[in-house]
Parts: C-alpha cells; sequence; structure tokens
C-alpha cells in the first residue's frame, strides 16, 4: 500500500475529529437509555416483566402486524391498479393516492375519533338505518388505531410497489406468458415475488411508523410502548421504567431494521437489467372501470378526502367565531422558528458525514455516518427522555429551553436528511472535484465552488424534509418544550385530546396545508424516473 | 430484379405444405400482409408475408428500428395486428381484433436479455411452464433438457450465479422443454462478447437441427444471420425487402438497401449499351431480366476485386487495412471514385501502387441510378 493512504487513516484531520464528535454526540442519547435501562435496579425489571411488558408487547406487535397486513393489501393493490390498468380519473389518483402522507397521525386520529365516536355523524347514520339502540365499536381500540394507522401509512408501500410495478423488466412477464402461464398466474408467480423486496422496504417503513408513532395511539387511548414511555416520564416521573421501556422499543425497531437490511442484502440480486420496456396498462371494462375507480376513490376519501374537508369545514367555523387571534400566529411562528433552526442545524452537521463517508470512506468516517443514524431508532419520547435526564444531570440551566428541543429534533430527523443528502454527495463524481484541484483551487475553494452548487438541491430537499418533521413533531415537543412554548402540533393535540375538534382544526389544517406542496416536490424527483 | 420469394398462394388451413420448394414440410409459420402500427418508441410494419416450415431458421435481418422486432413480438402476440393474419400451425392466432394470447400460441421465446426468473434456480426456470405435468414427468423432462445443453451440473443455481453463455442457455432450455411450435430468439447473442457468441452459435445451430425446432431469429448481424438461417427475411422502415438463402441475399440483393446491408459493396455507375453494362472499370454482360433504365449502377462486392501491380495504371491503392484473413484494399479510380478489393492476408502492396482492376463478378446486380440515389 501507499503511503498516503497509510497517514492519512491514522492522523484524522481536523474534519474528521469534527464529524467524530459530533457522531458521539448523536449517539449519546441512545447510549444513555442503555446504560440507564442496564443498569436498574433488577426488582424494577422482575416488576414490569410482570405487570406492564407483555401487555405493552404484544399491543404493539399486534398494532404492527395488523397495519403491516392492512398497508400490505392497500398498498400492493392500488399499486398494481395505477400501473396495470387504465381507467377514468387514474393518473390523478396515481398522485393523489400520496396525500394521506401529509396527515399527522394525530389529526387523522382525532378526526376518526370524531367520525367513529359515540354520537358521531357514522354512528347517528348507522342508528337511523339500524335503530336507535345499536352502537358502532369503538374507535377507541385496537381496531380503531389498526384503521387509523393504516389509512395514513399504506402510501409508503404503495409508493414503492408503484415504482417496483413500473420498474420491472417486463420481459419476465412476457418470457413467463410465452411458457404458458396466464395473466394472474404471471402476477402471483413471478411479478409479485419479484417486487419482494420493495414490497419488504415498504412495509419496513410502516412498522418502524407505527412502532415509534406517538400521536394516534395516545389520542385513541391505546396502550403501546411509546405510550407508556411517555406516560412514565409524565405520568409519575419514573424515567428508569421510561428507561426500560424505551429499551425495549429501540430493541424492536432494530431487529426490523436489521431484518429488511438483511433481506435487501439476500435479494439484491433481484435487481432487473437489460432492455426496459414501459409495461403496458390493459383499459379497464366498464364493469373494470367503475369498479376500480370505487375503490380507489374510497380509500382517498378516507385517508384524506374527507379528513381535509372536515378540517376545512372546522376552520371556517372556528375562524368565524375569531380563533385565528395573535395567539395563534404566535404558535405559528414557535413552530416556523423552532423547524427552520433544528433543519439549518442538521444540515450543517450532516454535511461534513455525509461527505466524509462518500468521499473518504474508510471505516471510522463510515461508521460516523452510521451513528448518525441511531436516531431512527430512537423514537420521539424516547429520546426526549434521554436528553431530559442528561440535561437535568449535566447542564440543568440548559434544561427547560429550546435548544434542548432543537437538540431533539437533529437528533431524530437527521437521519432522515442525511437519506437525502448522502445521494446528492454520491452523485457528483469525485473527477470533478479533482478537475478542480487540477484547475488550481484548493479544498475549501473546491467546495464552495464545485461540490456544493452540485449538491445544493438535495440540501435544499433534506432541509425541508427535516423542516416538515420537526413541525409535526409531537411527544418529544410535549415533553421538552419550555413553559407555554406551544407549537402548532402541540395545539392540535391539546385540543384534540380535551375534544375542541373546531379549535384544533385550523393548525392541523396548517400543518397539512404546508406539507403537501413539500411532499409532492420531493415526489416529482423519483416519479417520473420510477 | 430479383423478386422476394412469393408466399404460397393458396388458403392453408390444415398444416399446409410450401409447393414452391418441391420438398413436403409442412408450414409452421404464415405471416400475411400483416401490419402493424405503434406509438411510441415502438417501429411499425407493414404489409409483412412471410413463412416458415417446420424445422426450417428464418432469421429476420436489419437496422436497429426496422420493425424485426415487432414482427418478433406480432408473432409471440404481444402486439396486436391492425391488418393482416398471423397462423401458427395452420390456426388463425392474430387478426384485426383477434388476439390468441401469448400462453396459448404454443411459442418458446428467447429474450435479448433472457430474462431468467432472478428468485428461482436454474432448474425451476426452466421447469416454469411445465406446470401441467406431474411433478416426476417434470423433473424428468427438465434432467433432460439441461443434459442437451449441457448445464446438469448447474440445476441447482441461481441465474446471478451464471457466466452470459450458460444463462443464455437456461433461457434456451426454458423455452424449448415446452417443445414450442416456433422458438423466437430476440437478438440471442447481442449480450455475449464475441468468442463466446461465434461457439453459441454454433450450439444454437446444432440443437436446433437436433430438436428439429422451427425458429425465427432477430438481429442486426448479418454474419450472424449467415451463420444461422436457412433463410433470412431482410427488413427496412417496417417492410420486407428481400426473403431469401443467404446466399441468394449476398449475391443478388434485390434492394440497393439489401446489398449494403448484408456486407460491403461499392456502387459504380454505368450505362446500358447493347447487352452489355459499360462502366470505368470495365464491361460486364447485363443482368438476365433488368427492367429499369439505362443508367444503371452497378454492385461489386470486395471479393469481386482483385488487384496486381501495373506500373502504367492510372488507379492506385489509396489504404490498405488489415483484417487477419485478408487484406482490404481502397482503389482510387481516375474518376475519383473508390474501388474496395479484398485480399489474400499475405498479399501486401504500399500505399500508392499503381494497380489493374481485375473483376470477376459472377453475376451482375444493376439498379436503376435514379432509384439508388
Amino acid at each position: 500500500m501507499n503511503q498516503a493512504t497509510a497517514v492519512k487513516s491514522t492522523l484524522p484531520d481536523s474534519l474528521s475529529l469534527v464529524a467524530l464528535t459530533v457522531a458521539g454526540l448523536l449517539c449519546l442519547p441512545l447510549v444513555y437509555v442503555a446504560y440507564m435501562a442496564l443498569t436498574a435496579d433488577a426488582a424494577l425489571w422482575s416488576r414490569l416483566w410482570t405487570t406492564r411488558i407483555p401487555e405493552l408487547l404484544f399491543n404493539t406487535t399486534a398494532l404492527a402486524l395488523g397495519v403491516a397486513a392492512g398497508t400490505l393489501l392497500l398498498g400492493v393493490s392500488l399499486a398494481w391498479l395505477v400501473s396495470r390498468r387504465e381507467f377514468p380519473g387514474r393518473c390523478i389518483w396515481e398522485w393523489a393516492l400520496v396525500l394521506p402522507l401529509a396527515i399527522p397521525t394525530y389529526v387523522l386520529a382525532y378526526i376518526y375519533s370524531h367520525l367513529l365516536g359515540t354520537g358521531g355523524p357514522v354512528e347517528s347514520a348507522w342508528q337511523m338505518l339500524a335503530g336507535p339502540d345499536n352502537r358502532l365499536p369503538s374507535p377507541h381500540s385496537y381496531a380503531g388505531v389498526t384503521l387509523v394507522m393504516t389509512l395514513d401509512t399504506f402510501p409508503f408501500v404503495y409508493l414503492l410497489a408503484r415504482a417496483a410495478f413500473l420498474n420491472l423488466n417486463v420481459s419476465y412477464e412476457e418470457v413467463a406468458r410465452a411458457c404458458g402461464a396466464s395473466r394472474a398466474g404471471t402476477l402471483f408467480r413471478i411479478t409479485l415475488p419479484l417486487m419482494r423486496p420493495a414490497i419488504v422496504a415498504g412495509l419496513s417503513l410502516v412498522v418502524l411508523y407505527v412502532v415509534s408513532d406517538f400521536g394516534a395511539v395516545s389520542l385513541l387511548r391505546y396502550q403501546t410502548l411509546t405510550y407508556a414511555v411517555y406516560q412514565q416520564i409524565t405520568g409519575r416521573y419514573d424515567p428508569t421504567a421510561a428507561s426500560i421501556l424505551s429499551l425495549l422499543l429501540v430493541a424492536i425497531a432494530l431487529i426490523f431494521l436489521v431484518a429488511e437490511r438483511w433481506f435487501r442484502q439476500r435479494s439484491r440480486f433481484f435487481q432487473t437489467t437489460g432492455r426496459y420496456r414501459t409495461p403496458a396498462r390493459r383499459q379497464c371494462g366498464p364493469l373494470g372501470a367503475t369498479l376500480a375507480s370505487l375503490y380507489t376513490i374510497s380509500v382517498f376519501a378516507a385517508s384524506f378526502g374527507m379528513p381535509a374537508y372536515m378540517l376545512a369545514t372546522w376552520s371556517v367555523s372556528a375562524i368565524s367565531s375569531g380563533a385565528v387571534d395573535a395567539r395563534f400566529f404566535g404558535f405559528v411562528w414557535n413552530s416556523a422558528f423552532l423547524s427552520g433552526l433544528a433543519a439549518t442545524c442538521a444540515v450543517l452537521i450532516g454535511l461534513p458525514l455525509a461527505y466524509l463517508a462518500s468521499r473518504r470512506p474508510s471505516r471510522v468516517n463510515l461508521l460516523c455516518l452510521q451513528a448518525a443514524y441511531a436516531g431512527y431508532v430512537l423514537p420521539g419520547p424516547v429520546g426526549a427522555l434521554a436528553l431530559l435526564v442528561i440535561f437535568s444531570h449535566l447542564a440543568p440551566f440548559w434544561y427547560g429551553t429550546a435548544a434542548v428541543l432543537v437538540i431533539a429534533y437533529v437528533v431524530h430527523f437527521l437521519p432522515a436528511g442525511l437519506q437525502s443528502m448522502e445521494p446528492a454527495l454520491q452523485q457528483v463524481t469525485p473527477n470533478l472535484e479533482e478537475a478542480s484541484r487540477s484547475l488550481g483551487f484548493g479544498t475549501t475553494a473546491t467546495l464552495r465552488r464545485v461540490t456544493l452548487p452540485l449538491v445544493r438541491s438535495g440540501f435544499i430537499a433534506a432541509w425541508v424534509l427535516m423542516f416538515l418533521q420537526s413541525m409535526k413533531e409531537l411527544p418529544a415537543t410535549l415533553l421538552l418544550r419550555p413553559v407555554g412554548f406551544d407549537t402548532l402540533a402541540v395545539r392540535v393535540w391539546l385540543e384534540a385530546s380535551e375534544e375542541y375538534y373546531q379549535l384544533a382544526a385550523p393548525s392541523a389544517l396548517l400543518i397539512v396545508l404546508m406539507t403537501i406542496p413539500a411532499i409532492l416536490l420531493l415526489l416529482s424527483k423519483d416519479w417520473r424516473a420510477a | 430484379m430479383f423478386q422476394s420469394e412469393s408466399i404460397p398462394s393458396h388458403e392453408p388451413t390444415q398444416r399446409s405444405t410450401d409447393p414452391s420448394h418441391g420438398q413436403h414440410r409442412p408450414t409452421v409459420l404464415e405471416l400475411h400482409n400483416v401490419s402493424c402500427v405503434y406509438g411510441g418508441d415502438r417501429p411499425a410494419i407493414t404489409d409483412m408475408s412471410f413463412a416458415a416450415q417446420e424445422g426450417e431458421i428464418v432469421c429476420l435481418l436489419g437496422p436497429s428500428g426496422c420493425g424485426k422486432t415487432t414482427t418478433l413480438r406480432a408473432i409471440a402476440g404481444f402486439e396486436p395486428v391492425t391488418a393482416g393474419k398471423i397462423r401458427l400451425e395452420g390456426r388463425l392466432v392474430s387478426a384485426p381484433g383477434h388476439l390468441v394470447p401469448t400462453e396459448r400460441r404454443r411459442i418458446g421465446m428467447v429474450f435479448q436479455e433472457y430474462a431468467l426468473f432472478p428468485h428461482l434456480r436454474v432448474q425451476d426456470n426452466v421447469a416454469f411452464g411445465l406446470q401441467h405435468l406431474s411433478a416426476g414427468e417434470r423433473a424428468t423432462q427438465v434432467r433432460v433438457m439441461l443434459e442437451m445443453v449441457g448445464l446438469t451440473d448447474l440445476a441447482a443455481r441461481y441465474p446471478h450465479e451464471l457466466s452470459g453463455g450458460q444463462q443464455q442457455r437456461v433461457a434456451l432450455a426454458r423455452a424449448l422443454v415446452q417443445k414450442p411450435a416456433v422458438l423466437l430468439l430476440d437478438e440471442p447473442f447481442s449480450n455475449l462478447d464475441p468468442d463466446m457468441a461465434g461457439r453459441m452459435r454454433e450450439d444454437l445451430h446444432d440443437l436446433l437441427r437436433r430438436t428439429k425446432t422451427t425458429a425465427v431469429l432477430v438481429t442486426h448481424d448479418h454474419d450472424e444471420a449467415f451463420a444461422m438461417a436457412d433463410r433470412i427475411a431482410v427488413l427496412n422502415n417496417g417492410k420486407l425487402e428481400q426473403l431469401d438463402t443467404p446466399e441468394a441475399v449476398y449475391h443478388t440483393p434485390s434492394t440497393p438497401f439489401v446489398a449494403d446491408f448484408v456486407g460491403q459493396a461499392d456502387f459504380i455507375p454505368g450505362t446500358i449499351e447493347q447487352d452489355k453494362v459499360v462502366t470505368e472499370i470495365g464491361e460486364f454482360p447485363n443482368q438476365p431480366g433488368y427492367s429499369g433504365g439505362d443508367n444503371v449502377v452497378v454492385m461489386i462486392r470486395p471479393d469481386d476485386v482483385h488487384i496486381a501491380p501495373l506500373a502504367q495504371s492510372t488507379t492506385h491503392i489509396l489504404t490498405r487495412q488489415f483484417h487477419g484473413s485478408e487484406n482490404v484494399y481502397t482503389i482510387g479510380l481516375p474518376s475519383g471514385r473508390v474501388v474496395h478489393s479484398s485480399e489474400p492476408s499475405t498479399s501486401v502492396y504500399p500505399v500508392g501502387t499503381p494497380v489493374e482492376l481485375q473483376v470477376n463478378a459472377t453475376h451482375t446486380v444493376l439498379f436503376d441510378r435514379d432509384l439508388h440515389q
């Protein structure tokens, strides 16, 4: 080996030192939670094992499985419909089915809590038909949470399955037909098995989302690990018990992540190569077109159309009764300020990590990048718990300031941002930087004049993504916000918990409206390629 | 003018025979005035007619965008036809408004990129189309087939663990094991390196002969078509230009396009005077049956032209390209035109040498000069 590489890997320069420090700090919450849990009193462990944990584990797993099954069914069937069948309005629904991603779970949960709740419109309609004594099952149940989470997260599966349907090399299907397989046989024996990696990737996103969700389960009063962690902190102020539950939660998330990675590794050869031909969409007959439209429209209406309509009408009456006042704009400002600060910090922190990992992929640098993904398996309440304890022990004068909240956002959402920043950097071939160096520019000048302009759009996308996620964030904000410092998300949750549906609506609507263009913007990049 | 071979004119309802060949082999595949219209990236084909008899290998040859793959996909039933008919084993499978689905056509298909199902082992790929058989029968057939293509040892591998040539043999085995009426091959050698492609060509030819498989092969490579085909259909702009044996396509092309596409050719202007064609490189006998105008071009292939050094000649060597088995010379004529000559590998003359031309075309191929431009 030549000497230069040897020197480089033994003597980290200043950038590597920065990356190492940042990565260490990003890992700190996870490590601290684990430490707290593992050093806890054995009696506490056994008490939790015998009382809470079995129920919580069962509830969490059952919810994850139920939502996974639901999203699998909805996502794959809808993706198949829009990518393989032609029916009136197909190109509109193809886009529209992504919109549920713009509705945070706590918003959808509170809308369904009203719709399906006692005395709600659905129950009234049902009682008109079936008689006044007939009751509907409460939305505050396993079925209710599963329904809400399924409607909210199926676009993850839908998007990835749709891309897989469109990217599949049609030759596989044609050769299957030539071998005598029918259309249905080809779908189940060839197409769906070849799409497994995409479907699994979509499902694992869904499962991670469900396991770490706080909004829907708290509003619908369904006991999962995440909700229990929150209750341990707020209700009993028992951080040690909370840390034990957190460790379990992290373990579940990790198991899912590792399983997904393993599966993706194993099925790498599923990558389809060769001549690409767009799969043809088959024209539906009148009956087929009616059924397809009916199905698509009802899913869209249930997951986005009706919730958006309810929010709009509630907002109108809330505004006319003077709910949108100076206080409301104060919440908007709080949200925008916190989220903007967090997104900016996260981009600045992510830059050296992503840059080193893509330009100098030494073991240390890759490890730093992996460490930054720790926030992925750190559901909101868990991250908040860690920061809460760390700051109250080490820096109590910082505790209760907005800075702690910004740190929580960065730790939690940096992974999402990195996923947009990393490919942006990798797409810039090092040759361009080398060309700049050969033309007489130093490292810094090259970064400023060549690399940054080229990665700008990827970084802007990362910023927007992290800004929106921070704005929607609920559990960490609830736990860590300075006294009296409410954000839009917190307002929605507080009003909805008290069943002030109309008062919650303007904030919720604003969050949804701000999220829609960003989702479409982020999608439009991948949309055509797919 | 040479005509494309005519299609048997009687209505072949059952397995018909082609009387023009004198052999009594049933006709397996027939295209009658087939047209496909396509929006988008696929070229259309117009008024395409040809037939293939049992055990025959027909090559569809042409540049990219000529409609050869569309023709193949129409036969497979992936593209509907807008006019004309396609019959397989005497059965009408494609006509306007009538499309027998691919899975009920008894065809085998080998794609350019092979399209081996990546989630199935070699043996399961080959067994894919044998669902209707019992497990034991299926296993036997798969084993026999794998033996035939020499892949017995690799039966339990996944496609990504195979080389390009092995993948192609799996694709072939998967198609042949169903005993298709017609095997359709879309550029089967284009993903292989030239050495491997040459060997696979021989193997494939041998395999098709042994299994008496009727095959339609699409290619843009005339050497491949010459090596494989019983008959070649040369396509251009969605139209059939000529359907003939490889030798006839090479030596007596029916259009300038065919002449140019299937090998190197020079076109020397001349005029018909009485029964002779007069050009600046000599006189040729008139082509029997030629019916165009008197201003013509004569097609000359490099292997028809031989050179010998001659000091007082006004023609001389412009360049020499060494091809291993031959030397290809570019000869400058007094008019400024050039003509090519193929000489043995060992005949080496320096550039600039004045040479005399000896043109020994066994048959004159003429084209009307107005049509040629």
